[in-house]
């Protein structure tokens, strides 16, 4: 199972076991993670579920395509080049101790 | 394993009243019911209404059998799943972009929210559900979809006649009636503005959709515009009224946030206190279960997101405003593919925008005899008079 990090905007810090498959939101959730919101449910629709990718995971992450970058404007937080939608971030193996960093606010 | 428990004591005329005491009992010894009432099944915990709203494919939003269909005269964006509601989605979706929000409506809105204000009478008793909050929605709706030629009037009878139409469950005929009176004169604007669209593009939404590289069908332009005017005055009126009252009745909490001018976060604690749309309804795709209760193919369920959001596992003393909740994970904007393409804008009108500029301007407001406010609503909810003295 790969394991994600989760360290929020005050600097704590959660690791937890994702399963392959589920997108980092949906793990999120899935643990009680406090800093993810997802309201629209990962359709999308929303941008409460921004995170920042930590810069040593970002090539193997990759930017967000054209649509999320439109959505990723609606986020209450600053966006960066490192901003993503969790919700557009899957689960694999190849992601294991990825780590993501939470804003300080979804809305 | 077992249907789920039939509940024949409630009656619609409780729900329009005030439907709380029943969903807190519901959700504390059956949170899913069939209620005779309404003739569906109740979700009534926060987990159930949001695991049903994020599984399109499981839950379908194409109730066949409601009077929305007849009432729309059209099949809408509202009742579509998968490709095709987010093909109808999306056309319309560029008006409501980031850019178009700081640029185009929220700079409209506050010249609209300061003259609407101007126009108020000080020191008197005044009612602020005519005067502001129903006005003022339906005016910035009027210029975002492209139907600037509206009158105020003209938008709140027809959104009123759609709504009327669309929760005509006895299928009378007067709200129908009323509602193809209402078409009439939309439809006739429509086509007028459209024409106009066409050699003078703008960012409205009746523009966008005309003049997209591959537009929908003109039948689904006009549908969605009225999904638009159906659900787009309503909420932000009743949201309006609600965060105030709320605000009012808890002058404890309105001097902080003067103080901290997280406006914000009074928004979000009054549409979660009181949800501007309280149910929607899904429909099964197959045979399924929630909680331990066998759900059959075809049975329409009804998610309460107004017991949802005050639901005891989520939230302490859900029946009471409380602008400084630590966490508030309401839905009332709904939740998956049907997430509420207004949000954004809502939250800038109103959080941003309206609570900060009318406590600037009236300091002093207050409300009168807040035991005279009547609350009403099942399908929508919200206080129908709000009686304040500015100062
Ligand atoms: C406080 C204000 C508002 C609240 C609480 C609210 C609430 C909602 C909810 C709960 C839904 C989902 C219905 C479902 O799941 O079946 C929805 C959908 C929708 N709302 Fe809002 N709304 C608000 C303001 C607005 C505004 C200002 C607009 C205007 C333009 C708007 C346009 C829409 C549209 C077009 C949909 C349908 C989206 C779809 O089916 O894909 N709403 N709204
Ligand atoms: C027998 C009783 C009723 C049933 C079964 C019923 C059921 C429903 C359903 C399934 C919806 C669709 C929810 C959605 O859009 O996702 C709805 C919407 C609505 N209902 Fe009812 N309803 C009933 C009575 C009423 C009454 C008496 C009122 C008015 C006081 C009312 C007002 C509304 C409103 C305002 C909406 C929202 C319409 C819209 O989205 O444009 N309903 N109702
Ligand atoms: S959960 Fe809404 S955009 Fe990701």
């Amino acid at each position: 199972m790969p394991r994600l990090t989760f360290i929020a905007s005050q600097g704590t810090s959660r690791t937890v076991d994702a399963r392959i498959g589920d997108s980092a939101m949906q793990t999120a959730l899935a643990h009680g993670i406090d800093g993810i919101t997802a309201e629209c449910g990962g359709a999308m629709a929303c941008a409460t579920c921004h995170v920042h990718v930590a810069d040593e995971w970002a090539d193997r992450v990759g930017p967000a395509e054209d649509t999320e970058a439109d959505m990723l404007e609606f986020a209450a937080s600053t966006v960066t080049a490192a901003s993503r939608l969790s919700c557009q971030i899957t689960m694999t193996e190849e992601l294991d101790g990825l780590v993501l960093h939470l804003p300080d606010t979804q809305i | 394993m077992p249907l789920a428990p039939v509940n024949d004591a409630v009656t619609i005329t409780e729900l329009i009243d005030n439907p709380y005491p029943f969903y807190r009992q519901m959700r504390a010894n059956s949170p899913v019911v069939s209620v005779r009432a309404v003739n569906r099944v109740m979700l009534t915990k926060a987990a159930d209404t949001r695991a049903v709203k994020d599984d399109p494919e499981t839950w379908s939003s194409d109730d066949p059998d409601t009077p929305m269909k007849r009432a729309f005269h059209a099949h809408t964006l509202m009742r579509k799943d998968g490709e095709e509601h987010l093909r109808e989605r999306n056309a319309m979706m560029p008006t409501f972009s980031p850019r178009n929000l700081k640029t185009l409506w929220g700079p409209a809105y506050e010249n609209l929210a300061g003259e609407y204000l101007d126009r108020l009478p000080k020191g008197e008793v005044v009612d602020l559900f005519p005067t502001l909050a129903g006005p003022l929605a339906a005016r910035i709706l009027a210029d975002i979809l492209g139907l600037s030629e509206a009158s105020d009037d003209n938008m709140q009878f027809w959104s009123q006649a759609l709504i009327d139409g669309a929760g005509n469950f006895g299928w009378f005929d007067e709200p129908f009636e009323r509602v193809d009176r209402a078409h009439l004169a939309m439809d006739a604007l429509m086509e007028r503005k459209a024409e106009y669209y066409r050699a003078n593009p703008d960012q409205t939404a009746l523009s966008v959709m005309v003049n997209a590289d591959d537009p929908i069908a003109w039948s689904q332009i006009v549908a969605n515009i009225k999904i638009a005017i159906g659900g787009g005055i309503n909420e932000p009126r009743d949201a309006l009224l609600t965060v105030l009252y709320g605000l009012l009745t808890n002058p404890d909490q309105l001097d902080e946030i003067k103080r901290t001018g997280q406006w914000g976060s009074a928004f979000e604690e009054a549409i979660r206190w009181v949800a501007p749309i309280q149910v929607s309804s899904r429909r099964a795709t197959r045979d399924t279960q929630i909680r331990g209760i066998d759900i059959p193919k075809g049975t329409v369920v009804m998610t309460c997101q107004a017991s949802s959001n005050h639901d005891e596992d989520l939230f302490e003393d859900g029946h009471l405003f409380n602008a400084f909740r630590a966490r508030n994970p309401h839905q009332s904007f709904g939740s998956g593919p049907h997430h509420c393409m207004g949000t954004h804008l809502a939250r800038m009108m109103l959080g941003k925008i309206m609570l900060p500029m009318i406590f600037d301007r009236f300091p002093n407001m207050e409300l009168v005899q807040p035991e005279t406010v009547v609350w009403k609503g099942f399908g929508f909810r919200g206080p129908l008079n709000l009686p304040v003295r500015l100062n």
